[in-house]
């Protein structure tokens, strides 16, 4: 069984990948039906990241975004944004940024960062500048008050993300600690956030 | 319903369609090619027996997106040519061509994506795609994501119920609201962990990663207009790109 | 005849846990033998099935020690999916039990063989009969997660008795099941063993346990402290001390003993009662 310590990471991982897809979906589904402000989409693909590493997140983005747009194309071209808070999410907490409430918020302002950088110029270059949800509006107001196209674009786009990816990644932080150490024990990224620690 | 032509047809043949379409609206200069493009996908969904789904699916989704961006262009897209105004706001003739130029395309490659789904099982096009090189594993994971969603879905509305007759609110104010999301979110996530390891033994008892080439149930059969098909499409890009650039 | 099963001073610790779970476990079992294993909940039962299928260590990580011979070769020497055709698994939550990637119980049983590369036409052939003899040809097109508990727990079964391993481990396949679906899956090990399977089963119905099986394992607290043919480890008074329920009749004839009636031999299926008490001479009544 010469193969099976990496057969059986991936194993677990790439199981983990439809549960993140539909957390994403459920997520934002419930933001819808309690009326919240803020989206709550990505709360599946950050989970992975942090867990099971920026890889494994990179192909939950990228799912995540290609079901919706069996219902939607819109999201589509937004796959790369979804690809983009996967990887950086993943990153973030090799690197130990999701490990306290402060780094996690910091993590939070990072990966709102990353979304509105990737996300800006398919705004702009493929759907010229609005799609039609909230930040469009605010796009609008800011285009009206004499901004720039890109401007307008970046700074609704960081308003409307900021929030959510903040309280995203804060509820990320608090689901990972009730994760049991059994389960974090077969993650790649796991032994980070085991409550006991092991000798191997 | 399965001895229709067009749902017949090869999935990874419609897939080739939908790229070809997606290329020659890029191809082709101006509007009125790819907004005539949205009755011919509309016949095409008829006659596949779609066309109520895929028409409602074109007016969920689209409909208020391509409205928003046609306005903001009229509106906001730099130019000269002031067609009418009214205080602040001025329509001008670039933004009028750009805003229809855009919608034009969103709608066209839009619509042509929403058609290919409705047309093509995601079992089958998985199924396709293995055939051409997506390792199991890719294969496992979307088919599996696809199961799963309606099942998480349930639960979350079942702990939802459970929630409010336990009293945790889910109206109110926004933080009143907000503090029924994690309740409900978390243990749907733990609980759905949990079972990943019995899953993962299942998989594996199943000679899931057995070193052999997987056979299947489920097979695709290649007709020859779909081996046809993708060629001329090829040929009618090329045509068009030497075309564009050429001539 | 040679052992099919081999484990040699073998104890196991999880990752996450403080004990060991297993704790020096010696056993063999022959090729062709139904021997059950029985013990509380939390006795390792579990534990030691996944060491048999090699899931323990290489899935669960952790620390073990000793040895797991599987056909005369170690389990270490085994490649990831051969020791899968060689052992079928059947694990105890039949909720989770299924490919979750198949819309009909016929495709769901039929996952296995796929991933074997067994050709299509076979397939549909070995799914056939298993589905026939498992009793759930009714359920072919419905969807696996629309099933029962039970219903589920024999398309488990079903699926795994598909690929035709040459050893069986069984955990716990009739929790979710009445009475006759008990039996009924008690028939199919029977059917199972006859044709030469060598099959380990962990079950708590001890009276069809005491009629099917041949030998029996006890596990306490991770040790494994009975061992042998299922008439000597229920006739063994060291037995009662593990707080294992008797099969029925057993029990019965125990009180009766306490209670002065002399038994030529301890009755362990219901039909030899009769017989341990008329031997001395008491008549019976229906
Ligand atoms: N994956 C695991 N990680 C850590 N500890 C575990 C794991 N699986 C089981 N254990 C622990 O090991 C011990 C033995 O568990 P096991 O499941 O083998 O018992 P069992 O005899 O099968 O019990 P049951 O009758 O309830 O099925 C228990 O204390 C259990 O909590
Ligand atoms: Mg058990």
């Amino acid at each position: 069984m010469k193969r099976s310590f990496k057969d059986d990471f991936n194993m677990m991982a790439m199981l983990l990948i439809p549960i993140a897809v539909a957390v994403n979906l459920v997520g934002f589904q419930l933001a819808n039906v309690l009326r919240l402000p803020i989206f709550l989409d990505t709360i599946g693909t950050i989970i992975v990241g942090v867990i099971a590493g920026p890889w494994v997140a990179l192909l939950t983005g990228l799912i995540t975004n290609l079901i919706n747009g069996i219902f939607n194309p819109v999201y589509f071209p937004y796959a790369l944004t979804s690809i983009a808070i996967g990887v950086g999410a993943g990153y973030l907490s090799k690197y130990g940024f999701f490990k306290s409430v402060p780094k996690t918020i910091i993590s939070g302002i990072i990966i709102t960062f990353i979304a509105v950088i990737v996300s800006a110029p398919i705004t702009v270059f493929v759907f010229g500048g609005v799609t039609g949800n909230t930040s469009s509006l605010i796009t609008a107001a800011f285009l009206a008050s004499g901004q720039q196209l890109w401007s307008a674009v970046f700074s609704s786009s960081f308003i409307t993300e900021i929030a959510d990816k903040v309280v995203s990644v804060l509820i990320v932080f608090f689901i990972v600690k009730a994760m049991s150490d059994r389960y974090l024990s077969k993650m790649n990224y796991g032994h980070l956030y085991m409550k006991r620690n092991n000798k191997k | 319903m399965k001895q229709n032509i067009l749902l017949q047809l090869h999935p990874m043949t419609k897939f080739y369609f939908t790229l070809f379409l997606f290329a020659i609206v890029l191809i082709l200069p101006g509007y009125l090619f790819s907004f005539a493009l949205f009755p011919v996908l509309l016949l095409i969904a008829l006659f596949a027996g779609v066309l109520k789904e895929f028409l409602n699916i074109v007016l969920k989704a689209l409909l208020s997106v391509l409205v928003i961006i046609f306005i903001m262009q009229m509106l906001f897209y730099p130019g000269e040519n002031v067609l009418w105004g009214w205080g602040i706001f001025e329509i001008k003739q670039e933004g009028l061509l750009y805003g229809l130029l855009l919608t034009s395309r969103i709608l066209a490659i839009g619509s042509a994506f929403i058609l290919f789904f409705r047309i093509t099982e995601v079992r089958d096009f998985v199924k396709s795609l293995e055939d051409i090189g997506l390792p199991p594993m890719g294969a496992y994971v979307v088919l599996s994501t696809l199961q799963i969603i309606p099942e998480m879905r349930r639960q979350a509305n079942t702990i939802m119920e459970a929630q409010k007759t336990r009293g945790v609110e889910t109206e109110g104010s926004v933080l009143v609201r907000a503090k029924a999301f994690i309740p409900t979110l978390t243990p749907l996530i733990l609980s759905s962990i949990a079972g990943t390891e019995e899953r993962a033994i299942t998989l594996e008892s199943r000679a899931f990663s057995a070193p052999v080439k997987k056979t299947s149930l489920h097979q695709l059969t290649k007709s020859n207009i779909d081996r046809a098909l993708p060629i001329i499409f090829a040929l009618i890009v090329i045509g068009l790109l030497v075309w564009r650039f050429f001539f | 005849m040679t052992a099919m099963i081999d484990l040699k001073n073998v104890s196991y610790r999880y990752p996450v846990s403080d004990d060991s779970v297993l704790k020096n476990i010696s056993f063999s079992i022959e090729k062709g033998k139904f021997t059950a294993i029985i013990g509380n909940n939390g006795s390792g039962k579990t534990t030691l099935c996944n060491t048999i299928r090699g899931f323990v260590p290489h899935f669960y990580k952790g620390d073990l020690d000793g040895e797991v011979i599987i056909d005369n070769t170690k389990i270490t020497d085994y490649q990831l999916g051969q020791l899968g055709e060689k052992v079928g698994y059947v694990f105890q939550n039949p909720f989770i039990q299924v490919s979750g990637v198949k819309d009909n119980v016929f495709e769901e049983v039929a996952y296995g063989l796929e991933n074997l590369g067994v050709p299509v036409e076979e397939i549909k052939v070995r799914v056939e009969e298993v589905l026939k003899l498992v009793k759930i040809e009714y359920l072919r097109d419905k969807n696996p997660f629309e099933l029962s508990g039970g219903q589920r727990q024999r398309v488990a079964l079903a699926s795994i008795i598909v690929m035709d391993p040459e050893i069986l481990v069984i955990d716990e396949p009739t929790s979710q099941l009445d009475p006759i679906g008990t039996q009924q899956i008690f028939e199919i090990i029977r059917l199972m063993k006859e044709r030469g399977k060598t099959i380990v089963l962990v079950e708590h119905k001890m009276d069809l346990i005491a009629e099917y099986a041949d030998d029996l394992l006890v596990m306490h607290k991770g040790e494994l402290v009975m061992q042998g043919p299922v008439r000597d480890v229920l006739a063994d008074p060291a037995f009662e001390k593990y707080q294992i329920q008797y099969p029925h009749v057993t029990e019965i004839a125990l009180q009766l003993q306490k209670s002065g009636i002399p038994l030529s031999f301890l009755p362990i299926r219901d039909e030899e009662l009769a017989e341990a008490l008329n031997r001395t001479g008491v008549a019976v009544h229906d």
